[in-house]
């Protein structure tokens, strides 16, 4: 019982709740995180929230208003801003950490290895035993349909191909933190279906949590647990919305049914899309 | 239907076609133009004339430009070897930057000719002097192609190679290497052509063996038709360099991709 997160009242939690004596760190931990570019482009301004292990939680905002900043920092690439922090299962993120796999969002392939030798080369880099990436790649390909074009390079592929192959590329990995950054952006939505019903099996097969960045309102509703809402830049987080809706779910009766209706709404208003 | 194929094969062949046009359109022009223009054998003689002599000297012009082609061909790899190295070290020592890149701009500007009396008194008339006018003419390109090429490592690739955790070694050896080879390569290719004009202006300069010494020899006896065919002989040799190096840039494909 006591692993059952998304019971839990987050925002109420999500304030100095580190160095709790019986509390386990959460996966994620963002503490008044700010982000200044050079020039003064403020990105991120003083955000704060808490991300459960297995917790899977979506963000929503504007365009430029520094989600992939947001994930960047989370993902140890970035540092914020001195006073903020963000600590990942405790530990602060100073620098990449090999059990978080991240999808950026532009697909990150490189032009001169093959469908296959790209999905293998975050576990090279990780130094996974031959087989093990032999025996996961073939399995990945077949889940994200890509079977065919193994041997064909990046050039060679669609806009989706390539999005699904830079996806696969940290499936293989099982991380246990997934940073994702609209990760589905080009594909159609036939397929968006099909690879969102696959993450939700990985997230509840594996106890993952996510972070996922997505523009689109039924997406972030349909998959998560917790929905933030950023606004415009410089970013905060004006709403932290808890999704009601039944697990498992499921394309059709998931979207079918009035909590989603409602929580599509809701965050439809709030972002100023109705 | 027959047409149809033969326009098949004709546009299959272009490649080879268009050249070979341009080819016999240059010769032809060549051959008649000096008559036409009423110019004298001994300052423009015709392309027969030129290619006769050519088959007639063949044996001596063969040899000739074995003992250049070798010269080339050491410069040229020494170059190679040390383009590399050196934009290495540049590029992976801060240091090695700050105190090497201003001397390299600046030697890359100087007339290396001007060298060129100076490495026979250094090197001897034989042919150590114009392996090394070779590669001199040959190390720059290399040099600035293989650092430019290090330097502009896609930056989101640099980051995704981070965000994956990859060691130095495997960054530099499955990223920063092959993005920088499209830039090395082209600078290979440059850098051909220089190593021939190095060896044979050495070869001006002070040589008992060599095209260039043909050239030399042929000038001062009004020998026109010598002359050309040892410019033949020269442009076939560098043509020879260049379909071979050619032949490995094909094996870097993904420039531009
Ligand atoms: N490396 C950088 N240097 C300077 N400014 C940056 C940099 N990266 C992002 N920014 C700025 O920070 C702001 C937020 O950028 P970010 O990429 O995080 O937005 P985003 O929310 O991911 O937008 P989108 O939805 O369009 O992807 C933008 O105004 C951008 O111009
Ligand atoms: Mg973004």
């Amino acid at each position: 019982m006591a692993s059952e997160p998304t019971t839990r009242d987050v925002t109420e939690r999500s304030t100095s709740h580190r160095g709790g004596v019986a509390s386990e760190p959460a996966a994620i931990e963002a503490t008044e995180v700010s982000k200044t570019y050079p020039g003064d482009v403020r990105a991120l301004d003083r955000l704060s929230f808490r991300i459960e292990r297995s917790e899977f939680v979506s963000v929503l905002g504007p365009s430029g208003c520094g989600k992939s900043t947001l994930l960047r920092i989370v993902a140890g690439l970035h540092a914020a801003d001195a006073g903020g922090a963000i600590h990942v299962l405790g530990e602060p993120t100073t620098r990449p950490r090999p059990q978080t796999g991240i999808v950026f969002q532009k697909d990150n392939l490189l032009p001169w290895l093959t469908v296959r030798a790209n999905l293998r080369l975050a576990a090279e880099a990780q130094d996974m035993p031959r087989v093990l990436i032999e025996a996961r790649s073939a399995e990945v390909l077949a889940t994200l349909g890509l079977s065919t074009f193994a041997e064909r390079y990046p050039h060679e592929l669609s806009g989706g191909m390539r999005q699904r192959a830079a996806f696969g590329q940290m499936l293989l990995l099982h991380p246990d933190i997934l940073l994702l950054d609209e990760p589905f952006g080009a594909l159609d939505a036939l397929t968006r279906d099909r690879l969102n019903v696959e993450l939700l099996r990985l997230w509840q097969v594996r106890q993952q949590t996510v972070l996922l960045i997505t523009h689109s309102i039924a997406e972030a509703v349909f998959l998560s647990d917790r929905v933030l809402v950023m606004s415009e830049r410089p970013g905060r987080i004006i709403a932290d919305l808890k999704i009601r809706c039944a697990r498992p779910r499921d394309p059709q009766s998931t979207r079918a049914s009035p909590e989603f209706t409602a929580h599509v709404l809701e965050l439809s208003r709030m972002m100023g899309v109705v | 239907m027959p047409s149809c194929a033969s326009a098949g094969l004709i546009a299959r062949l272009r490649p080879v076609i268009d050249p070979a046009l341009a080819f016999i359109l240059l010769a032809v022009l060549w051959e008649y133009g000096a008559a036409l223009f009423h110019l004298k054998a001994y300052l423009l003689p015709p392309l027969s004339k030129v290619l006769a002599t050519l088959w007639d000297n063949r044996g001596t012009l063969l040899s000739e430009s074995l003992v250049t082609l070798q010269e080339v061909a050491l410069g040229y790899l020494a170059a190679l070897a040390g383009g590399l190295l050196l934009g290495l070290l540049i590029f992976a020592m801060a240091t090695a930057r700050r105190a090497l890149y201003p001397a390299i701009v600046l030697f890359q500007g100087l007339p290396k000719i001007a060298l060129a009396p100076l490495l026979v008194v250094w090197f001897g008339i034989g042919p150590l002097s114009k392996v090394v006018m070779a590669f001199l003419f040959a190390f720059f390109p290399i040099v600035i192609s293989t650092l430019g090429g290090l330097a502009s490592t896609p930056l989101n690739l640099v980051e995704h190679f981070q965000a994956i955790g990859a060691s130095p070694w495997m960054s530099f050896r499955r990223l920063r290497l092959p993005s920088a080879l499209p830039s090395i390569v082209d600078g290979c290719r440059m850098a051909a052509p220089l190593a021939v004009i190095g060896a044979i202006a050495g070869e001006f300069v002070g040589a008992e063996q060599g095209l260039g010494t043909v050239v030399l020899m042929a000038n001062a006896n009004a020998r026109t038709d010598l002359l050309f065919a040892s410019l033949i002989a020269i442009s076939i040799l560098a043509g020879l360099l260049y379909c071979l190096i050619e032949l490995i840039a094909r094996r870097v494909w993904w420039r531009g991709l």
